[in-house]
């Protein structure tokens, strides 16, 4: 599968995330009205975002008065916030308040599904810039939210301005983000080196295992992933949940399927209800064939974050099991809210349906304007296969396999680009290939993987 | 109120602000070692919580009792899964002999390696299967082994000196003999004064290395004890203040090292400990052939130091934190001694004296803990000083030399007074050694000439002793606490 993959980064006490898919940010006019309000040109928050409603009440533009306006939410992490947002107000130098403050909007973000926190957060920055122009911190923590926001040559730039003044390993961390992002691979991976050879832990661990990953090193990955789980802390126990779930992952595409769900059962033993976790949960049953009792669990994911990668593992699992009618509302939903919750996925899915192939390359041209990582030039490919321009889609799809990454959709979509260029021997390898691993694909892709390989 | 509680109470509200560092549990952060620098707060496993290093004398043979914690603020009712020695992380306690104590370098370095297996992957019941009679049993399902090797650092010549195995963590039914009347319903047994007095778990986990060491390592009752809410809670003081370690449990790792293996007890070494984890290649572009022979491993790099308490959370800048963590203490006198010398927190408690503390920088630079192998052994603290089954030992205080508890020195006459010396903390640290109020009335008197020492009394925070007694026998600290009936809020 094309792990789209939300590689997310922990550092230290400061979560970050480069969730490619989790945090793609919903559009809607009212908040772009909000944000037009609020100055910010770009920005966009999903239509009744909590972080939105407290932007709205702030009645002001400055970035301290908006990092300090109250956000509603009853639950612990909110009332750490409003502890903080007193503690800033009250100090005479509330650079560490409003750094720490900056962090715990990070954190309600990934934990909320609400990219409206990462605005807040940058607004601590910016008000940390007030406080004390050129600090790092604040630079850092702006660095995060850019790569957050996907804007990455953005965060490029300010990472390697970090990297040159003081070269810490979340500056080292933040510039492989960045760079990882923008498909260079190799100059991501000299970045992490730096990171873990100056503090080999969790985070550094979780980014060496990703680039083993996405280079082909499944074994390698698993053992770096392991060393990341171990390094967890129940006082992190999201960073903690996101490297068990990425293990399972690893652990499910090697076939190690006990593995897969021990590691999917430890991510949610430190995060009850954690949907990435769910997610994978969900797509081992189903790889062992258990469709009625992956729906439940695919269903609480869906729910829990309701993007279209975790949809469309809903609705094949609601075919599989028969329910049609609940899996066509899934896909409905998908259609509607796919172009900006996540338009890589989204073209992706139509250019797998046979759907609207325009609209599908429109969306991948435009997310490789923002990021040329192998998944986006898959992508890409596979909206240009659907609207019958082989050629140029063999050439994204080879930059797509640059990297020797092994994955079954990245193999499945090359089978079939290369079955239609008549290059059976390359279209049977590739696919042969995906076969191998197909536990990583969709009920609908394996289907279509079964036919591919039959005609071939 | 007096005078200089208020100035404590000031001093301490201005720490608050100053030094509050980013962790996700801000009000924790100035507890001993429990929470010091950023980047190893998450960490637990390699983070250290406090290092101790006393004068032991058994049958006549005299020690020097090491030990090392790990995971701050363990709650035991969180479960016994998520804490146990990490696999891969180097635990390394030094100890510096000779002209390596001024230079902060270790002459010997003790290692701890361990191990985890599991006697049945093919269930749920990860730590336990059944009511474990005796450790490492059938009832025992992750077993946690370890190997202690001392390293000496000038020649590179390493000895194994044995193996131990690691009792189970303390759950309640499935570990009824650590717990009052061998019953897991009940609260965890105190401390006690014998060997033969020691839970059975206890007892079975020490074990006899060569060339005369014992060694311990397993989960303990966290023996640091300070109102550490009070003081970030705007330095509100409460009498009586709240242990904020009361109830929660640690992993210790204690080693009995015979003087004799140091060089004899005619000297003073200096102790601290450091974790290590291994860097790993990122991408892995080497020919298979190559990968055969090669792992992923890289050399280990230190992400935690610990030497004496509440340096690099009490003195240390924020800035420094980090890079304290992972430097050696042949860097302290370059890197850390302003801090030493012109500690921050004396100003912020209004202290007399400010600046060019040469007596705090005598205790931290570099920062090992300093010992006098001279003395005769400690005093040791049990369940207080009127417990009837396991009283302090006469002449016992919590504040050392500031309470009286001081012992002769045969080598070292510091204070012209005849050789006498801290009985505890900062002449060594012993498990009960009230280090919080020890180096709070430290900073607020001025030792710098032994002539005329200006000691003010006895200044803290109104948490005078742990919430559990001590051991008085190897390994000191008391049986952790029941995860059955103990969880915080």
């Amino acid at each position: 599968m094309t792990e789209g993959m939300g590689q997310k980064i922990v550092m230290g006490k400061k979560h970050i995330i480069t969730n490619f898919v989790n945090l793609r940010i919903a559009l809607a006019p009212a908040a772009l009205a909000l944000l037009g309000f609020t100055g910010w040109s770009v920005a966009k928050l999903r239509p009744g975002s909590k972080a939105s409603v407290a932007i709205a009440g702030s009645r002001t533009t400055t970035p301290c008065a908006l990092a300090l306006a109250p956000t509603p939410g009853n639950e612990g992490i909110d009332g750490e916030i409003a502890r903080l947002q007193q503690q800033a107000k009250r100090a005479s130098d509330p650079s560490r308040a409003l750094e720490q403050l900056g962090w715990l909007f990070v954190k309600k973000a990934r934990l909320s599904y609400d990219a409206g926190y990462y605005k807040l957060a940058e607004q601590c920055a910016a008000c940390m810039e007030t406080k004390q122009a050129n600090s790092a911190e604040a630079l850092l923590l702006r660095g995060h939210v850019l790569d957050s926001l996907h804007r990455f040559a953005e965060a490029e730039k300010l990472a390697r301005e970090l990297v040159a003044r003081r070269g810490l390993p979340f500056d080292f961390g933040l510039l492989g983000d960045t760079l990882m992002e923008q498909g260079r691979v190799r100059d991501a991976a000299a970045a992490y080196q730096k990171m873990v050879d100056l503090r080999p832990d969790l985070q550094s661990y979780t980014r060496a295992a990703h680039v083993r990953w996405l280079t082909g090193d499944l074994k390698g990955a698993i053992e770096l992933m392991r060393l990341a789980a171990t390094a967890g802390s129940p006082r992190d126990p999201e960073s903690a949940a996101w490297a068990y779930t990425r293990l399972a992952l690893y652990e499910l595409q090697a076939g190690e399927i006990t593995r897969a769900l021990a590691a999917s059962d430890a991510a949610l033993s430190f995060q009850t209800d954690y949907a990435a976790a769910l997610l994978v949960c969900g797509r081992t049953l189903m790889a062992q064939g258990k469709a009625t009792e992956a729906v439940e669990i695919l269903k609480r994911a869906a729910s829990l974050n309701p993007l279209p990668e975790y949809q469309w593992h809903l609705a094949d699992a609601l075919r599989a099991t028969g329910n049609v009618a609940a899996a066509q509302l899934i896909e409905d939903e998908i259609l509607q809210r796919g172009a900006v919750n996540d338009p890589r996925t989204l073209a992706l899915y139509l250019g797998t349906r046979g759907e609207q192939p325009e609209m599908a390359l429109r969306l991948a041209e435009e997310e490789l304007r923002l990021r040329q990582d192998v998944f986006t030039h898959d992508a890409l490919a596979w909206s240009l296969a659907a609207l019958g321009r082989i050629p140029e889609a063999s050439g994204q799809m080879k930059l797509a396999l640059a990297e020797g990454t092994k994955d079954a959709r990245l193999y499945f979509h090359a089978g079939v680009i290369a079955n239609r260029l008549g290059q059976k021997h390359e279209a049977r390898k590739w696919c042969k290939d995906a076969a191998g691993i197909a536990q990583m694909l969709l009920p609908s892709e394996r289907t279509e993987l079964r036919r591919q390989l039959a005609k071939l | 109120m007096n005078t200089l509680l208020r100035k404590v109470q000031r001093g301490a509200a201005l720490l608050l602000l100053a030094l509050l560092p980013g962790t996700l549990l801000p009000s924790l952060v100035f507890a001993s070692s429990h929470m010091d620098a950023p980047l190893i707060t998450l960490d637990p496993a390699a983070n250290t919580t406090d290092v101790y290093a006393f004068v032991d004398q058994d049958n006549g043979q005299k020690f020097l009792t090491v030990a090392l914690g790990v995971y701050p603020f363990e709650e035991p009712g969180i479960g016994p899964n998520k804490y146990n020695f990490d696999d891969n992380v180097l635990y390394q306690i030094h100890v510096a002999t000779g002209r390596d104590v001024a230079a902060g370098r270790a002459t010997f370095s003790y290692q701890l390696r361990f191990k985890t297996t599991f006697k049945n992957k093919n269930t749920i019941l990860q730590s336990y299967l059944g009511v474990i009679q005796n450790v490492g049993d059938a009832g025992q399902n992750l077993v946690q082994t370890y190997t202690v090797t001392k390293l000496d650092n000038r020649n590179g010549r390493k000895t194994l000196l044995g193996s131990g195995i690691v009792p189970p963590n303390n759950q309640g039914n499935a570990t009824p003999y650590y717990n009052q009347g061998d019953n897991g319903e009940n609260p965890a047994k105190d401390g006690v004064a014998t060997e033969a007095e020691l839970d059975r778990y206890t007892k079975e986990s020490i074990a006899q290395l060569g060339n005369g060491y014992t060694a311990f390592a397993g989960q303990r009752d966290d023996g640091f004890y300070s109102d550490i809410q009070a003081v970030f809670d705007l330095a509100s003081l409460r009498n009586p203040g709240k242990d904020s370690q009361g109830g929660f449990n640690l992993h210790l790792m204690a080693l009995e090292i015979p003087v004799r293996e140091l060089g004899g007890d005619q000297q003073l070494v200096g102790v601290y400990a450091t974790t290590s984890r291994r860097s790993v290649r990122v991408l892995d572009d080497r020919r298979d052939d190559d990968k055969k022979e090669n792992k992923n491993n890289g050399p280990f790099v230190q992400v935690a130091r610990q030497g004496n308490p509440l340096f690099n959370e009490g003195l240390v800048a924020i800035a420094d934190k980090d890079v304290y963590s992972r430097t050696s203490p042949t860097q302290d006198n370059q890197l850390f001694r302003k801090y030493a010398e012109t500690p921050e927190l004396a100003a912020l408690l209004n202290a007399a004296v400010q600046t060019n503390r040469t007596d705090i920088a005598g205790i931290y630079i570099p920062d090992l803990i300093k010992v006098d192998l001279s003395t005769t052994g400690v005093r040791f603290a049990g369940g207080g000083a009127g417990n009837p089954m396991n009283p302090d030992d006469p002449g016992y205080s919590r504040l050392s030399i500031f309470g009286g508890d001081v012992l002769r020195s045969n080598i070292q006459d510091p204070f012209h007074n005849g050789g006498f010396i801290p009985g505890g903390w900062p002449n060594g640290r012993r498990f009960g050694d009230d280090v919080l109020d020890i180096a709070v009335t430290a900073l607020v008197s001025d030792l710098r000439d032994p002539d005329h020492l200006i000691i003010h009394s006895p200044i803290g925070d109104n948490v005078d002793k742990n919430d559990m007694a001590f051991s008085k026998v190897f390994p000191y600290e008391s049986t952790p606490q029941n995860a059955r009936n103990h969880q915080h809020p």
